[in-house]
């Protein structure tokens, strides 16, 4: 590769796209003139917000003591809360308070009894519209609170002569305690009126604390009886520190969903565009190297993302201070949110970042870029980008996620994470797990580099022909044209369908509540996902639907090495689950799934049918879609590895949980070398068979099974008699004799290869035959 | 100066499998000579170009283009050839002055050569008017011409023109054909693909008839009439094309027959 290539390319690019107005108004414009223009747009939303005042009806206002007062000249006692005293209008009517008062008789009648309140709320509701207010308050009895004073007869003679039939004061001494009520009605459906609500609740908070003050100090009490103990809070964090870690939640965010917006764009119109337009193919028969201009693509991809996200950082920065200062000032609405500049530090660690960020995503853009003709359909492709990379973005802002070994190996949330530690400060914790973060980083940027110089060398990729799709065109196409097997994308429609129908059986199957309809529903729920659209498709889609699906014969030799592997491989894949149940422990509802199915498992009437569910029937019925039909379908593209990763990658996924979906994953790869090497399902079934049951069985030694055998004695051991393991020697034994095994299997291949060239001969000299007979 | 042998590209299809676009063509085309290659589309002439021009490569056969082979030597075969098609488009964001600066930078050529052969050929095709014009702003000759100036600025030895007057004007059509008689004159070697027949008989010193991947004739515009007694080039071309359709059919209708008896 020339260097001095790739930068002409670089340049040329990066001028191209800063002439494309499209170009610079999403990168740079954008963000300049959207966010001060959305700020301005809140700020008046807000202003809008807070001059509005809230229209509130107090009825019974004569039941309030004279002193302290809530009401002062038609306007709340400035003294229980200047800015809601500005903010709210009363409202009186005398009247209207008569209407009012029986409506709330009703509504008291019926909260007494058990309250049917429709047509009372309704009432309320409409006398409010009619007077157009927002908060209605009702105070039903005159408001007296009992002396503090216990049993002076004075104050209990006179409390009696005052009190009346609906009267709500306390009475101290020996009578039931309960407190005088106000009534706050509300619509909470309607802003005006919860925010009226709210500015009322503040005012009658206030205002109670005055009675009882007034109260207390009438009678000489101290008035710290009110406070009880005061509970003193203090925040040790400082200034800087506190602000960081307000940032370190919301800047990773930004920066890395902006520098993947960021790439979009141009990825398209590096890629699809150029095809468009025709330039393409002016550029490849240049004497520049495709990895050249992969790369001098790459570099401007990234230099847009960059650009993006830096810019977009910036004038949000600056619109969110200057809003969340205005608002802050006026309306303490800067609790929770950072008010000023993040600290420098942060802002070095994110440029930082952004550099191996920009270069993945931009990477990953562009090889998608790469497959679409237009534009248009370049953005069809970046769309399921964008949704496997928004969880991933997610997963960091939950409060519950923390950067530990597991979450480090995720890719972009591993590095987010890490990114929130060295905000925050936290060197010392980011230290530990900055090697595997880099390096998962790392590989991500490497392979997804090296997926666009594969895509820029591929001239399928480059020079695919246009189609136009129907659905009815479509499916006479691939009646009239069904091939022997499975074509690519009939594997991934089958892979689709299975993993679509699992999640939606997921909410329609029910609690089983003994092992009778477990077994039931496992097995329906595996022939009606897995195993019917694998065998349908093979029926309708391929002309030779046996051997789509693998059914063949094999060796006795074949078959038994199958079983032999499962057996050898089980301590390692034993230990595997066990390593990836450790670093990614299940959550409590993986648990309480396992403890569900335990219990049932209690209730299996035997060995047997334990097996037939666990082992037997997955063995059969996943076979045949994954290792059969869907295997089939990848192998139409070249390389057997490919192949068997893809439908490993398929088989994890189907079962849903992301441990499982690593361990089978796993094995999927090693039942996909026995189904290619063997070109048969009978030792993938064996193996799968083998494998399940020795988990059942592994679950199920007790000391009397093992205790009482010789050789099962020597390969496990248990520390409590109950859960047994394999010893380490033992197991690694195995795993050597199971590696041992797979390299027969392996070698299996080179046999038939050997063997190929006498094939090839006979077909060639058979089409020759044939094309001689044509021309004749 | 280009030799190809037994030339075969075919493409595996997911929809439709193996489709052979190229079925093993072999020929000659020498300097100071224009080759032309006449077929109607889907002829396979485009596929044996972007070979020749290392945009494809081939699956089987080999070419050679001045010494140098398309397969493992591709970096100097771009070298020695310049490649004008209907698919070869300019970018609209860049005026005819950087676009041809551009490509003889990526051609390795130090600045100040490159700008003065480029003051030179400016001057000869006339586009010093055009040269600080971004050519999203330009006609379709004028983009035809910043085209070619592209090809030829490193001074090739090898063009190929593939369909390079399609859409074209008559008038920006007979300019082009004038260019690439010129070219011939000055010792190139050039292909020139078209299914027009009257530019392949005005321009071309030796053809070959192309149809569905194969050459069904080849020679200059006189052997050819003469070998099938035809002196209307539009006809013989029409006959051969027919009668290479009507066996294909044939052959097609037979495979099936064969096919629906197993």
């Amino acid at each position: 590769m020339k260097w001095p290539n790739v930068k002409l390319i670089f340049r040329r690019e990066l001028r191209d796209q800063l002439r494309d107005r499209r170009t610079l108004f999403t990168v740079a414009i954008m963000p300049m003139v959207l966010y001060p223009l959305m700020g301005m747009a809140m700020l008046q939303v807000a202003q809008f917000m807070r001059e509005y005042p809230s229209k509130v009806w107090i009825v019974g206002m004569e039941n309030l003591p004279e002193s302290p007062r809530l009401a002062v000249d038609g306007k709340i006692n400035p003294n229980l809360g200047q800015a809601e005293s500005n903010l709210i209008d009363l409202v009186f009517s005398e009247q209207g308070d008569r209407e009012f008062q029986s409506i709330i008789k009703q509504f008291r009648e019926q909260t007494e009894m058990t309250r049917a309140p429709d047509l009372v709320d309704q009432l309320i509701q409409k006398e409010m519209q009619a007077r157009g207010i927002d908060v209605a308050i009702f105070v039903p009895s005159q408001i007296r609170l009992p002396s503090p004073n216990l049993g002076s007869d004075e104050e209990l003679e006179s409390s009696h002569s005052e009190s009346e039939e609906n009267s709500l004061a306390l009475a101290d001494g020996n009578q039931a305690e309960k407190s005088p009520e106000i009534y706050i009605f509300q619509n909470s459906a309607v802003d005006k009126s919860r925010i009226g609500a709210e500015r009322m609740n503040t005012v009658l908070r206030n205002w109670t604390q005055a009675v009882v003050r007034e109260t207390l100090t009438d009678h000489e009490v101290s008035l710290t009886l009110i406070e009880g103990v005061k509970i003193a809070n203090a925040d040790v964090a400082d200034k800087i520190g506190k602000k960081a870690a307000a940032w370190s939640k919301i800047l990773p965010f930004i920066i890395m969903i902006w520098s993947l917006t960021g790439a979009f764009y141009p990825a398209i119109d590096l890629c699809a565009g150029e095809k468009e337009r025709g330039t393409f193919e002016t550029l490849l028969s240049s004497p520049a190297e495709r990895s050249e201009i992969a790369i001098g693509k790459l570099l401007t991809v990234m230099a847009f993302s960059m650009a993006t996200s830096i810019l977009n950082l910036l004038s949000m920065g600056f619109t969110g201070m200057f809003v969340m200062a205005r608002l802050g000032g006026g309306m303490g609405m800067s609790g929770g949110l950072p008010v000023g500049a993040p600290p420098l530090a942060s802002i070095g660690w994110l440029l930082l970042a952004l550099v191996p960020i920009s270069a993945l995503f931009s990477a990953v853009a562009l090889a998608a870029a790469a497959f679409a003709r237009s534009s248009k359909e370049g953005q069809y492709y970046l769309v399921p980008l964008m949704m496997i990379s928004m969880p991933l973005m997610m997963i960091p802002m939950l409060p519950a996620a923390q950067l530990d070994f597991g979450t480090s190996l995720i890719p972009v949330s591993g590095l987010m994470l890490l990114l929130r530690g060295l905000i925050e400060g936290q060197y010392a914790e980011c230290l530990k797990f900055a090697a595997p973060v880099c390096a998962i980083t790392l590989i991500c940027c490497w392979l997804s580099i090296r997926w666009v110089v594969h895509q820029f060398n591929s001239e399928t990729v480059l020079f695919r022909a246009s189609e136009r799709f129907g659905v009815g065109a479509w499916f006479r196409h691939v009646m009239r044209e069904r091939h022997q097997l499975p074509s690519l994308g009939n594997a991934i429609l089958c892979g689709l369908v299975i993993l679509v129908a699992k999640f939606f059986i997921g909410f329609v199957a029910s609690t089983p509540g003994n092992f009778g309809q477990f077994a039931f529903q496992t097995v329906i729920i595996l022939i009606a996902t897995i195993a019917i659209p694998a065998v349908m498709m093979a029926l309708v889609l391929t002309r030779s639907p046996a051997k789509s699906l693998r059914l063949r014969g094999c060796s006795l030799s074949m078959a038994s090495a199958a079983i032999l592997l499962a057996i050898f491989l089980n301590p390692l894949f034993t230990w595997f689950t066990a390593l990836v149940m450790k670093v990614y422990p299940p959550g409590a509802d993986m648990l309480l799934l396992q403890n569900a199915v335990s219990n049932i498992l209690g209730t299996s009437p035997g060995l047997w049918a334990t097996l037939l569910v666990f082992a037997l029937a997955p063995a059969i019925i996943e076979e045949l879609a994954f290792r059969g039909f869907i295997l089939s379908g990848f192998e139409s593209i070249r390389g057997k590895w490919k192949a068997i990763v893809l439908t490993s990658l398929l088989f994890g996924l189907a079962h849903g949980v992301i441990q499982q979906t690593m361990i089978t994953f796993v094995v999927g790869i090693v039942l996909g070398i026995v189904a290619i090497q063997t070109k048969s399902i009978i030792p993938c079934i064996l193996f799968h068979l083998t494998h399940n049951s020795m988990a059942v069985l592994l679950s199920k030694a007790d000391s009397a099974v093992v205790e009482t055998s010789p050789v099962l004695s020597l390969i496990l051991f248990s520390n409590d008699g109950v859960n047994y393991q394999y010893s380490v020697i033992a197991g690694i034994l195995m795993g050597v004799i199971g590696i041992a095994l797979i390299a027969w299997f392996l070698r299996l291949e080179t046999k038939s290869a050997a063997s190929r060239p006498n094939a090839s001969w006979i077909s060639m000299a058979m089409s020759r035959l044939a094309s001689s007979q044509n021309r004749a | 100066m280009i030799h190809v042998r037994q030339l075969t590209k075919s493409y595996k299809d997911l929809q439709a499998g193996h489709f052979t676009a190229l079925d093993g063509i072999s020929f000659d085309a020498m300097p100071g000579q224009i080759y032309g290659l006449l077929g109607p589309n889907g002829a396979g002439k485009t596929t044996a170009l972007r070979i020749l021009s290392t945009v494809l490569k081939p699956t089987a056969g080999t070419a050679i283009v001045n010494g140098f082979n398309v397969v493992e030597d591709a970096g100097a075969v771009r070298r020695q050839i310049g490649f004008v098609s209907t698919n070869t488009a300019i970018y609209d964001r860049m005026t005819a002055w950087e676009m041809v600066q551009y490509f003889g930078q990526l051609y390795g050529m130090p600045l100040e050569k490159l700008h003065s052969q480029m003051e030179g050929i400016f001057e000869r095709f006339q586009m010093n008017e055009i040269r600080n014009v971004l050519c999203s702003k330009m006609s379709t000759g004028m983009k035809q011409k910043v085209s070619i100036v592209r090809a030829l600025i490193h001074n090739p030895p090898v063009l190929i023109f593939d369909e390079a007057t399609s859409g074209l004007d008559i008038l920006v059509a007979r300019e082009v054909l004038r260019t690439v008689e010129q070219l011939r004159d000055q010792g190139k070697c050039i292909i020139f693909s078209s299914h027009i027949m009257s530019e392949v008989q005005r321009l071309c010193d030796r053809v070959a008839i192309m149809n569905r991947g194969h050459i069904l004739a080849e020679g200059t515009i006189d052997e050819l009439a003469d070998k099938y007694e035809e002196d209307d080039v539009e006809e013989l071309f029409y006959q051969m094309i027919s009668v290479s359709e009507m066996k294909y059919e044939a052959s097609l209708k037979s495979n099936s027959t064969s096919a629906g008896t197993h």
